[in-house]
């Protein structure tokens, strides 16, 4: 339902769009968009959410291209520092708990017979319909409008400019 | 020897331990150390059942380590304190003297598994050990209660175990799970109290911190849907004439500490929304009298003074409501009705039968009211005709797991199931395992 009306919307508007080079550079490689959802589904098992979500931002913004030089630069002024932070930080790594995904991953469970069951095999898999209902994510009915920039979803102009003006992630999705 | 027998049901949420032999376990408290604004310690939890919260902690905020994380353990040393603040001050017992039933999540690694024996015999010295899995305690229990009316149904079940970590849908066979048939959903209760915050932040006020709160309001006011399409739209509707709009207070701290339901009468008003059109407009219809009696416009204004209060409508049902559609949530998996067909399907064609007429449902998150309801709708469709489909709900689902491994522990064979300390020093975890068919 909700993509056979977005879809014809979208081809009958006649409005020129402009839209930045980065915009584009954004637009054209979907890793990002799928990364951010990744991210957000990951975020769904924090503990505490508030701070860690922060953090994730903060990663993302280090990765845009304008400020890696910028990234840089204040990485060589604490190269003073250096070695007590990396030290500090490796004894951190060992003290620290790993998570659940590190200790998947040392396990390799790819590497077992096909016909042993493992965590991996359990997985129920990809749904056998792939409709997926869309929601607004301001307010939460029936969306029929995707955000141009991030993908995200509204159901009225009203929701749009909510989500214009507070969530929409143009670089980081 | 050793006569006492603890048994741990060690949750991603909730530790649920006591004694074997006893129906009900003596301590359930939360799995993990808290850190509240008022404190630069890490704290234990006071127990949720048993002490009546001489010194109720003020959760507003608090920051909170769990050792468990997806339901495996990746934090051995903060599992270790709080066992030793369980066995120390709440149970009271000293494990050299007795053994220990606990529960493992299916599949758990083997790098897990040898955390957790190093815990058990070497930090603990525990004289035996013998590691379940919950939907084989779970069957266990609910067999043990049906077993006067069919003996022969009564061999095996499918036990789905929707918890805090995830959801499962394992069938178990004469007590063993069958693990080449458990399927799995990444979702459980956290995920979906995490996903409420997220709506409600963004929507009306910053609850990004409040676990706890967020864990009551879900407890209290979520609820699955029979019909979203028709939810929505009741959900929709402007002022009285809205069923689902309900008002959650928040603690201010002074007078009460702990967050409430407004009014709880409306709170419980979705539930005059059957499946009938007819029925949901005339019991419509007797609420909207019914709340224009008891609603004040004094009330009202009393909302714009104080901000400490939000409301949530289609909040309500669409949280649970992931865990049927894991899809809109972006998730590349399917949702609950679908796992079970999977998980009976991979089993041999004579038990499907069976399978689809024992389906148990355990763990906390399926106590939203309507889950076996709603289940039974979309999986009706998916199995064949000729089958039956019967979904039994346990009286207490967070318990149902526990009592089952009581069950087991009080059985005349389960000392000789165990594997004892000097067993495990001379062979090592990897070997002991192998007794456990792990």
């Amino acid at each position: 339902m909700d993509e056979d009306n977005s879809s014809p919307f979208r081809r009958m508007s006649s409005r020129t769009r402009k839209v930045a080079p980065r915009m584009v550079a954004a637009l054209a490689n979907s890793d990002n968009r799928a990364q951010a959802a990744l991210a957000r589904l990951e975020a769904l098992e924090n503990d505490n959410a508030g701070m860690e979500t922060i953090e994730i931002n903060e990663d993302d913004d280090t990765s845009l291209d304008d400020e890696d030089q910028v990234y840089m630069h204040k990485r060589q002024s604490k190269g003073t520092k250096r070695k007590t932070r990396q030290a500090k930080a490796l004894e951190n790594a060992r003290k620290a708990p790993r998570t659940f995904a590190e200790l998947l991953h040392e396990a390799s469970l790819e590497t077992l017979p096909s016909h042993v069951p493992s965590y991996l095999r359990a997985a129920v898999g990809p749904p056998s319909s792939t409709s997926r209902r869309h929601f607004c994510t301001v307010c939460g009915y029936a969306a029929s409008y995707t955000c141009v920039k991030c993908g995200m979803r509204f159901c009225s102009c009203r929701c749009q400019n909510i989500h214009n003006d507070t969530r929409c992630l143009k670089f980081v999705a | 020897m050793s006569n006492v027998v603890v048994v741990l049901d060690n949750g991603g949420g909730l530790i649920k331990a006591g004694l074997g032999g006893e129906r009900d376990p003596s301590t359930v408290l939360p799995n993990c150390l808290l850190r509240p604004l008022s404190s630069k310690k890490w704290l234990h939890p006071s127990p949720t059942i048993a002490a009546s919260s001489e010194d109720p902690l003020d959760l507003t905020s608090a920051a909170v380590r769990r050792p468990l994380d997806r339901g495996y353990l990746i934090n051995p040393d903060l599992q270790r304190d709080i066992w030793a603040h369980l066995f120390n001050s709440l149970l009271h017992i000293s494990p050299s003297q007795s053994s220990l039933l606990l529960t493992e999540p299916l599949f758990a690694l083997p790098s897990i598994q040898r955390a957790t024996d190093e815990l058990v015999f070497e930090d603990f010295n525990f004289s035996a050990l013998y590691v379940a899995d919950s939907p084989s305690l779970a069957h266990i229990y609910e067999t043990s209660r049906r077993h006067v009316v069919s003996r022969g149904a009564a061999q095996c079940s499918l036990v789905v175990d929707c918890g805090f970590s995830f959801t499962h849908a394992a069938p178990v066979f004469q007590n063993f799970t069958l693990n080449y048939a458990v399927k799995r959903i990444d979702l459980g209760g956290k995920a979906l109290t995490n996903y409420l915050k997220e709506l409600v932040s963004y929507r009306s006020v910053n609850v990004m911190d409040e676990t706890f709160l967020m864990d009551d309001v879900k407890e209290k006011l979520c609820f699955v849907s029979l019909d979203v399409a028709r939810d929505l739209g009741v959900a929709r509707k402007p002022g009285k004439k809205n069923l689902l709009r309900c008002t959650y207070v928040l603690p201010d701290g002074v007078t009460h500490t702990k967050g409430f339901v407004k009014d709880p009468d409306q709170a419980q008003r979705y539930l005059s929304l059957t499946d009938g059109a007819l029925t949901s407009n005339l019991g419509a219809k007797v609420d909207m009298d019914h709340i224009e009696v008891t609603e004040k416009p004094e009330d009202r204004k009393r909302i714009d003074l104080t901000k400490n209060e939000f409301d949530l409508t289609n909040e309500r049902f669409l949280v649970p409501e992931m865990l049927f559609h894991p899809a809109d949530l972006g998730m590349n998996q399917a949702g609950l009705a679908e796992c079970i067909v999977r998980a009976v399907n991979s089993c041999h064609p004579h038990l499907h039968p069976i399978l689809y007429e024992s389906i148990i449902l355990t763990g906390g998150s399926t106590l939203f009211p309507r889950f076996a309801e709603r289940l039974e709708k979309e999986l009706r469709p998916l199995v064949p005709d000729d089958y039956q489909v019967k979904i039994t709900t346990q009286e207490n689902p967070i318990l149902g797991v526990w009592r089952g491994g009581s069950l087991l522990a009080s059985s005349p064979d389960f000392e000789a199931m165990c594997v004892t300390k000097s067993e495990y020093e001379e062979l090592g975890s990897a070997r002991c395992r192998r007794r456990f068919f792990h």
